[in-house]
């Protein structure tokens, strides 16, 4: 799952400043989960910021509310096109995906981010988020127990551990484990230590270009014009 | 206070809503009352509505509240975490603080056809409430020279004073129907004859059983049934000083106690089984040993012979065999364990069977019992119906409310010639709690009312009181409010992000095998902490609390006069003001509007914001604390006001105007209250000063 922040108020009150009549839109999916940008989020925020123009005197703003089921679909997006009609600026609550997936939509329509989106992560427990996945496009999780290097050693290195280990904690934080031995502890554990000593060349980013697409042959119709 | 919402509109709101399920309690009340939605009332120091919705569900609710044996106390599944509700006693803090007496139902006559009712028991009289509130012209026979059947000659005082009798005589003689006391119905034909359509007839069963022994019929002995009708209708029997009941029944403990009370020294309960299987009511039987009565178990009198003014009673020990069909052990008489005891008087109490004249030419069946249609509640004769003990055997009052409640509905039926409707119940609750439910709740002690200590009971005033107004709201407040819990309203808006199931303090929600997220409405206990942490806003309570839509309409009446600083307050209304903790807010300096809340929980973010762009000087939210019947509802709000505290501060509005205040032990919210005012004034007075500076 996608895990975002809120943008802080006066930023969010910064940037709506030039549109009058603002459409807040929460994503039904990431967002609510994380309790950033569902349906309360969305009421929430338009509240805070009726109650910040009251306060600041700037009283011009008018706020609307909804909520898609998924900001990153334009299906879903379309949706909106009616409540847009009457509308100066989008405040989308999705994550980054969701306000570039609004604004390909409508064109004519500024659209500002109200989060900061942060990492793929997982839950900890209530209100904690972990990164655990950076969408680096190679996956070797099989090799390392199931531990994703990438994220969680500070370094992202892949031939590890280095030599900043103490005690299974991080030279860089002494709170955090140290991603190696804990990957070297589990392999350990499921008998497959001889996959430690796997060495990984330096990693070659040229194929690597921006921005990333990939086509799914098995639903991807052919013959159809994607630009 | 602005916040006295039409109860009318109320009633709409939760019907309109009400995807409840019917709770334990509700379904072992033989008249389905509204238990829970009356005992959430009391909860709240709603005491009037309260009194409406009991009203609604029971004819004569100051009856049930002395003598109702409350099978719904049984039901209550609080019994399963420390002890039931004590419903019962609630009601009748209800009947008493809400002015039941006072209430007068307002009939008018629509039908022509005369319905004739025969005997003046619960069920005749309920009957004749519910025909005479449809419209129909409705008679009453009554034997004796008072109304109120076995309530009157069977009830003793103490239990039942006998002026709730006359109150509801009254009120039915004022709803015009006709009351005719001292009269004998000994032919249904000539009722007939008089031009009554339908006959509801209703004798009960006064009837005492013989134990079909030698000597019963000598002088001393005494029947209960007619002993406890001597006794209730005036008369003082001298029954000596020792004196013997035979029974294990509420007729048998009600018969001994009497006898205490008319002077008898030494009573003795003489039962052929044991504690266990004794059917009386166990507060009773409690009662009747702290009065001083012995109760002899595993004991069978077999002959009674007369000497000198005495009577000797021949008893037989009994001895405890195996389960019979119905549960009960069966008791078998050990021989030769004959001995002799001496009494003064002997009183058997061992069943009563229905007596009917042989006139009305009616159908009986076992026990002398009348038979009748189970739906249409007919005899085999057209337009006689019966019902409550003369059909059932002896049972008990609320039983026999609900045979004249559903007798009313047939004779209607049958007058109006329609076929009779079955009514459509809503879904009960049948399961136990879950052990894992219930380590979660926090358990509460019992609140009993007071009642007369033995030794001042010794005459006919009743023994038991009525709560005082505190301890009668902390032990509504008790109740876990079964089968109205929360629902998620559209599993496909539901992102199931386990919020539910991570906020619920009872760990109710769960993951079905399916991986969707469900809310068992069996094990649900409607604390509201999802519905207002759902990030998604689709989490309803089955019935919602019917305050927290009110806070827009206040806020907008607010905005009207806030030229003079005002403060809202969001309040418990459960505990903070239902108790009356909150009582000296009324003396308070500042201008306060208050919000009643069902638990602070409950309060919306959103609606804190709301109030502050209203333009209102303070906000605060007062709870219970550490008096909440629930868990973990200060911290929730603690975490919410945080957040609004974070949000003020960035709108640039000094977050002291937002407060917290939790009732506890050194805690008292008057005086918090106060401070808050001062804190308040100062600010106000210090950005003033400043404006003034500036310009």
């Amino acid at each position: 799952m996608i895990v975002a922040q809120q943008k802080p108020l006066e930023e969010i009150n910064r940037m709506i400043d030039p549109y009058e009549k603002i459409l807040i839109v929460g994503c039904g999916t990431c967002m609510t989960v994380c309790d950033i940008g569902g349906e309360r989020e969305v009421a929430l925020l338009s509240q805070a910021l009726t109650l910040l123009q009251t306060t600041k005197g700037t009283k011009k703003h008018s706020f609307y509310i909804s909520t898609v089921k998924r900001q990153c679909d334009p299906e879903f997006v379309e949706l909106l096109k009616e409540k847009l009609s009457n509308t100066d600026a989008v405040l989308s609550l999705g994550c980054g995906i969701g306000v570039q997936a609004i604004a390909e939509k409508f064109s004519d329509l500024p659209v500002l981010p109200g989060v900061n989106t942060l990492f793929i992560g997982m839950t900890k427990e209530q209100g904690v988020w972990d990164e655990r996945c950076a969408a680096c496009g190679e996956c070797h999780l099989e090799n390392t127990g199931g531990i994703c290097p990438i994220t969680r050693c500070t370094k992202g290195i892949l031939n590890g551990p280095c030599a900043g280990t103490k005690n299974g904690k991080c030279e860089a934080n002494p709170n955090m484990d140290c991603a190696w031995i804990q990957i070297y502890n589990r392999l350990e554990r499921l008998q497959q230590l001889d996959k430690i000593r796997q060495y990984y060349e330096p990693r070659n980013y040229l194929p690597l270009q921006r921005p990333k697409r990939f086509i799914n042959n098995a639903l991807y119709s052919a013959g159809e014009t994607h630009g | 206070m602005s916040t006295s919402l039409n109860a009318e509109s109320l009633v709409q709101v939760h019907q309109s809503s009400d995807r409840s399920f019917m709770p334990p309690c509700q379904v072992a009340c033989p008249l389905h009352m509204e238990i829970r939605e009356y005992v959430d009332l009391v909860a709240q120091g709603r005491i009037m509505e309260a009194l409406k919705v009991i009203r609604n569900g029971n004819p004569f609710p100051a009856i049930c509240a002395n003598v109702c044996t409350h099978p719904c106390e049984e039901a209550c599944r609080r019994g399963q975490v420390d002890s039931p509700i004590a419903i019962r006693a609630l009601k009748k803090f209800a009947v008493e603080y809400g002015g039941d007496r006072m209430i007068q139902t307002e009939t008018c006559t629509k039908y022509s056809e005369k319905v004739a009712i025969v005997g003046s028991g619960p069920a005749g009289l309920a009957c004749a409430y519910y025909l005479r509130k449809t419209g129909y012209p409705v008679t009453v026979f009554e034997l004796h020279t008072e109304i109120g059947g076995m309530l009157r000659v069977g009830i003793p005082r103490y239990r039942l004073p006998q002026y709730v009798l006359d109150i509801e005589g009254e009120r039915l003689t004022r709803m015009g129907v006709e009351i005719r006391t001292n009269v004998r119905v000994v032919s249904l034909d000539l009722l007939f004859e008089l031009g009554y359509k339908a006959i509801f007839v209703t004798v009960g069963a006064h009837q005492s059983l013989k134990m079909e022994i030698e000597g019963e019929e000598s002088p001393g002995v005494i029947d209960g049934a007619t002993f406890l009708r001597e006794v209730n209708l005036g008369f003082r029997p001298y029954l000596g000083k020792k004196v013997g009941v035979v029974g294990g029944g509420n007729v048998a403990v009600d018969a001994a106690r009497t006898a205490v009370r008319l002077g008898s020294e030494k009573v003795n309960i003489l039962y052929r089984r044991s504690r266990n299987e004794m059917p009386a009511d166990s507060v009773e039987i409690d009662m009747a040993l702290e009065e001083g009565i012995n109760i002899n178990f595993l004991v069978q009198p077999v002959k009674i012979t007369r000497q000198n003014g005495k009577l000797i009673v021949t008893c037989i020990k009994m001895e405890l065999g195996e389960a019979d069909s119905s549960g009960r052990r069966q008791a078998s008489p050990i021989k030769g364990s004959e001995f002799d005891e001496e009494y003064d008087s002997l009183i058997t109490a061992i069943g009563q069977i229905p007596s009917l004249p042989s006139d009305f030419k009616i159908g009986t069946g076992r026990g002398s019992t009348i038979q009748v249609d189970p739906v249409t509640l007919t005899t085999n004769r057209p337009g006689v119906f019966a019902g409550g003990d003369a059909v059932t055997g002896p049972a008990t009052v609320t039983e026999a409310l609900s045979a004249g409640r559903l007798a009313a509905k047939r004779i209607v039926d049958f007058l109006q010639h329609k076929y009779p409707e079955r009514e459509k119940d809503k879904e009960a609750i049948t399961t136990p709690l879950l052990e894992e439910t219930i380590v979660n709740i926090k358990k509460l002690a019992r609140i009993d009312p007071p009642v007369l200590p033995a030794k001042d009971r010794m005459d006919f005033i009743q023994e038991e009181l009525v709560y005082d107004w505190k301890s009668a709201i902390n032990e509504a407040r008790r109740c876990l409010r079964c089968g109205m819990g929360a629902e998620i309203t559209s599993q496909d808006e539901c992102a199931s992000c386990l919020t539910c199931l991570r906020t619920c303090p009872y760990k109710i929600p769960q993951v079905n095998p399916e991986g969707i997220v469900e809310i068992p409405v069996d094990q649900c206990l409607a604390c509201g902490l999802c519905v207002t942490e759902c990030p998604a806003r689709i989490i309803s309570l089955r019935k919602p609390a019917d305050y927290l839509d009110n806070v827009e309409e206040v806020l907008k009446n607010t905005r009207v006069i806030n030229n003079n600083p005002l403060v809202i307050g969001f309040g418990c209304q459960y505990g903070i003001y239902g108790t009356g903790t909150l009582e000296k807010l009324w003396e308070s300096k500042g201008r306060i509007q208050i919000i009643p809340v069902l638990c602070v929980a409950k309060i919306e973010t959103e609606d804190i914001l709301r109030s502050f762009i209203a333009g209102v000087a303070g906000v605060f939210i007062a709870g219970c604390g550490e008096y909440c019947a629930r868990e973990k509802t200060a911290a929730i709000i603690l975490k919410r006001t945080e957040r609004v505290k974070n949000i003020l501060k960035q709108s640039g509005i000094n977050p002291v105007r937002l407060r917290t205040i939790f009732a506890g032990k050194d805690v008292d919210p008057a005086k918090e209250l106060d401070k808050f005012i001062d804190d308040i004034s100062r600010l106000l007075l210090t950005q003033a000063i400043s404006r003034e500076v500036k310009t």
